[in-house]
């Protein structure tokens, strides 16, 4: 059944059809970039990047994505939007050691303000290292954080307040989280503070590292649909730094089913 | 026997006849009550079953390879005690046993050994146990119980808050498998992870598997990407775990896929390959009904057909063919067993509703992404109109995590048979979420039951329900009741 052929469909809850007119794709371009989908893709991570692209098509944006498996050359020249997602902890171990040749070229990146956004395994592998009981994961070093193996694993549903950056103010950012690592940002600026759920490390009430232009975070479910503010301030970043241009440019989107379901899942834990 | 095992068998019948007498299945609670009594519950039934324990393990295909084998064993006249419901942790099978046991009655005749304290109190009368067992509960399971052989049945995301990730459920089934040294594994020798486990156990472990590469039928073209051009539209974009070698890491090699990661590969790194396969199907067709050769060694293949759809049934039904050849048994009434198999709640299960029957409603179960892609898969292969129904709860046993819809290709659904899809359930929300972002329309319903019978006032007389764990029970109570 495809979006526009609703016409048998009675409107039983009076919003939930809806159909999308996707204007005619403009003179603007961003190309995403997912690093690793062979070896980083636990938890729904394709969410995220069906997520970006879809609210780049809604609003006229041409958006490519480019996958960049292990074995692939990087090249982030062309790049407006990357994505490092999770993987299992040995899946992980092979990636730590191939991205160690390529930190040049992800350093640049992110210090010429490039959009990056990183999860759970991905955020870890932004720091320094991941101490675990069976050694050191060297990091990239990008962002100034490290990460320690605890116990036990911290899962939870998870809702964090971002009250420093309008953008992400409106709603709360909820997601699910699951991971064995305690990470520590120091001075950086987390990317929300915790609410509800373990964040971080289960402590200091932080959850991931905004630096730059760079959201590092432990949020699955996948983080961007339930949030589509969060996916917004990475499409208006990229658009920025490509354009000079402001998403209010564009047509807004009906968001109606994205805020519903991020209300419920913030109120399942509060009321 | 001892008294403690007695009035735990007891309890548990207790607990059992209350759960009916409320319209519960009692799968579960029954075995809380008797293990609360005897601890080792477990233990001293399992050890008075005659012949054998089999034990299916496994994230998907576990109940019905458990249901077959108990089929296929009874029809050739055992006695089977078994969790054929499906309740497969520690109290599912403390209830399967426990309740099967015979508190009040007397020794059954054919019985050979005498129990230890010589009484007639809390025998079980079985010649097999057919368990299936949760993986994450298999290590404590398996503290009680030795099993001669454990199936497995393949290793997909499942549940990933309950067991972190699937490493740690290979952990989990590590450490189990080792806690029965003369335990023979029968092994999905087509995935990677499980044959991993197979040959670093040290047990003896036979294969199963398909050598040759199944017709495209098999792996359903995706739907016309509905989007921007993306690098790699096309179905080897579905999530396969242990696409990189167990043993070193190095990327697997692979001759062909069949679907998730399951496949003829090696590692041209350390050598690791896949087993030889003992019970080799061919000859795979899925229409009209699923039917393929069993090759073995030494012997003429034969031909097995079954009402059923979905590729996986391949395998399910190789695991049963596999350890009925160990066992010795014959296997000769297989097809009649299929032809009669009555799938266990939600596993593919056909009603006819309507005042004149006309109306068809199949109910199954999808879980995690690998069942969800076969079962659309499966559905589509139906190019009849049809509508369709999917509920999903995040209640413990669901896994509360459920982002696991996000690595499910719900594209394939903008397909012209598909003509209305309802969502329901807790997480309807985020169901519709999703295939909001594949560009397809849906409407909700605040139950199951609801959408249930919206479809059947004013749909097509062809109807899909799909759901995950905890909506199965209510929409399989509603479909049962409604069939009467």
């Amino acid at each position: 059944m495809k979006k526009d052929e609703s016409k048998e469909l009675q409107s039983e809850t009076s919003r939930s059809d809806y159909t999308i007119n996707s204007p005619e794709p403009g003179p603007y371009q961003l190309h995403i970039v997912h690093l690793y989908p062979d070896l980083l893709n636990l938890y729904g991570d394709r969410g995220n990047i069906q997520c970006l692209r879809m609210r780049c098509k809604w609003r006229g944006i041409d958006a490519r994505v480019t996958e960049c498996n292990s074995g692939d050359r990087l090249s982030l020249a062309s790049a407006d939007i990357v994505l490092l997602g999770g993987g299992s902890d040995r899946e992980q171990q092979i990636v730590c050691t191939r991205l160690q040749k390529v930190r040049p070229e992800l350093h640049d990146y992110v210090e010429d303000g490039g959009t990056l956004l990183a999860v759970c395994g991905g955020y870890q592998l932004l720091g320094h290292y991941y101490d675990t009981p069976e050694g050191r994961m060297e990091g990239l070093s990008l962002v100034d954080l490290y990460t320690e193996q605890g116990s036990p694993r911290l899962i939870s549903d998870i809702v964090l307040s971002n009250e420093t950056i309008p953008e992400l103010s409106t709603f709360e950012i909820v997601g699910f989280e699951n991971h064995g690592g305690r990470t520590y940002i120091g001075d950086n600026m987390p990317f929300g503070k915790v609410i509800h759920g373990y964040g971080n490390n289960g402590k200091d009430a932080s959850e991931g590292v905004l630096y730059r232009n760079v959201i590092g975070t432990y949020l699955h479910g996948p983080l961007l649909p339930k949030n589509p503010d969060v996916c917004d301030y990475l499409l208006q970043k990229a658009l920025d730094r490509k354009y000079g241009i402001s998403l209010s440019d564009f047509p807004d989107l009906d968001d109606f089913l994205e805020i519903m379901a991020n209300r419920a899942a913030v109120l399942k834990h509060f009321y | 026997m001892s008294l403690r095992t007695i009035l735990a068998t007891a309890a548990a019948k207790a607990v059992l006849a209350a759960c009916h007498l409320t319209g519960r299945p009692g799968s579960s609670l029954p075995g809380r009550a008797a293990l609360k009594v005897d601890p080792q519950i477990i233990a001293s039934l399992a050890a008075q079953v005659r012949r054998g324990i089999i034990v299916t393990c496994g994230t998907n295909g576990k109940t019905t390879t458990n249901n077959l084998l108990c089929d296929m064993l009874e029809a050739q006249g055992f006695r089977v005690v078994s969790n054929r419901l499906g309740a497969n942790m520690m109290e599912g099978v403390a209830a399967a046993l426990a309740t099967a046991a015979s508190p009040l009655a007397t020794r059954p005749p054919g019985y050979r050994s005498a129990p230890a304290s010589g009484g007639p109190l809390g025998y079980l009368d079985a010649d097999f146990a057919c368990l299936e067992v949760d993986e994450a509960s298999a290590a404590r399971v398996l503290q009680y119980l030795k099993p001669d052989y454990m199936i497995i049945t393949g290793l997909f995301r499942d549940q990933l808050d309950r067991y972190g990730e699937i490493d740690l459920t290979m952990k989990a089934l590590e450490k189990a498998i080792a806690l029965a040294p003369d335990m023979t594994l029968v092994i999905n020798g087509d995935d990677p992870l499980t044959a991993f486990l197979a040959q670093k156990s040290g047990h003896r472990f036979v294969a199963f598997g398909v050598s040759e590469q199944t017709t495209p039928e098999v792996d359903f073209p995706p739907a016309e990407a509905v989007s921007t051009p993306v690098s790699t539209p096309n179905s080897s974009d579905e999530i396969r775990e242990g696409r990189f070698c167990e043993n070193c890491g190095a990327p697997l090699h692979y001759d062909f896929y069949h679907f998730s990661q399951l496949g003829v590969y090696r590692c041209p790194s350390c050598g690791f390959k896949r087993p030889a396969i003992a019970y080799d199907a061919a000859r795979v067709t899925m229409t009209p009904q699923l039917s393929f050769d069993v090759l073995e060694e030494d012997s003429a293949p034969i031909r097995i057909s079954a009402p059923m759809t979905g590729f996986y049934n391949v395998y399910n039904i190789l695991a049963v063919y596999g350890v009925l050849r160990e066992l010795d048994l014959p296997t000769e009434s297989i097809n009649e067993v299929l032809r009669n198999y009555k799938p266990q709640f939600g596993r593919g299960e056909l009603f006819y509703l309507g005042r004149n029957r006309e109306q068809k409603v199949l109910l199954n179960l999808a879980k995690n992404p690998t069942g969800f892609g076969q079962n659309i898969a499966a559905m589509l292969q139906d190019r009849s109109p049809k509508d369709l129904i999917i509920a999903i709860n995040d209640n413990a046993q669901d896994g509360r995590d459920i982002s696991w819809l996000w690595d499910v290709d719900f594209e394939r659904l903008a397909d012209e048979t598909v003509l209305s899809i309802t969502v329901s359930g807790l997480r309807a929300l985020d169901m519709q979420l999703r295939l909001k972002y594949a560009e397809i329309a849906s409407t909700s319903a605040k139950t199951v039951e609801e959408a249930i019978e919206r479809r059947l006032a004013d749909g097509c007389g062809n109807l899909y329900v799909l759901v995950n764990y905890t909506a199965l029970y209510e929409a399989h109570k509603y479909l049962e009741g409604t069939a009467k």
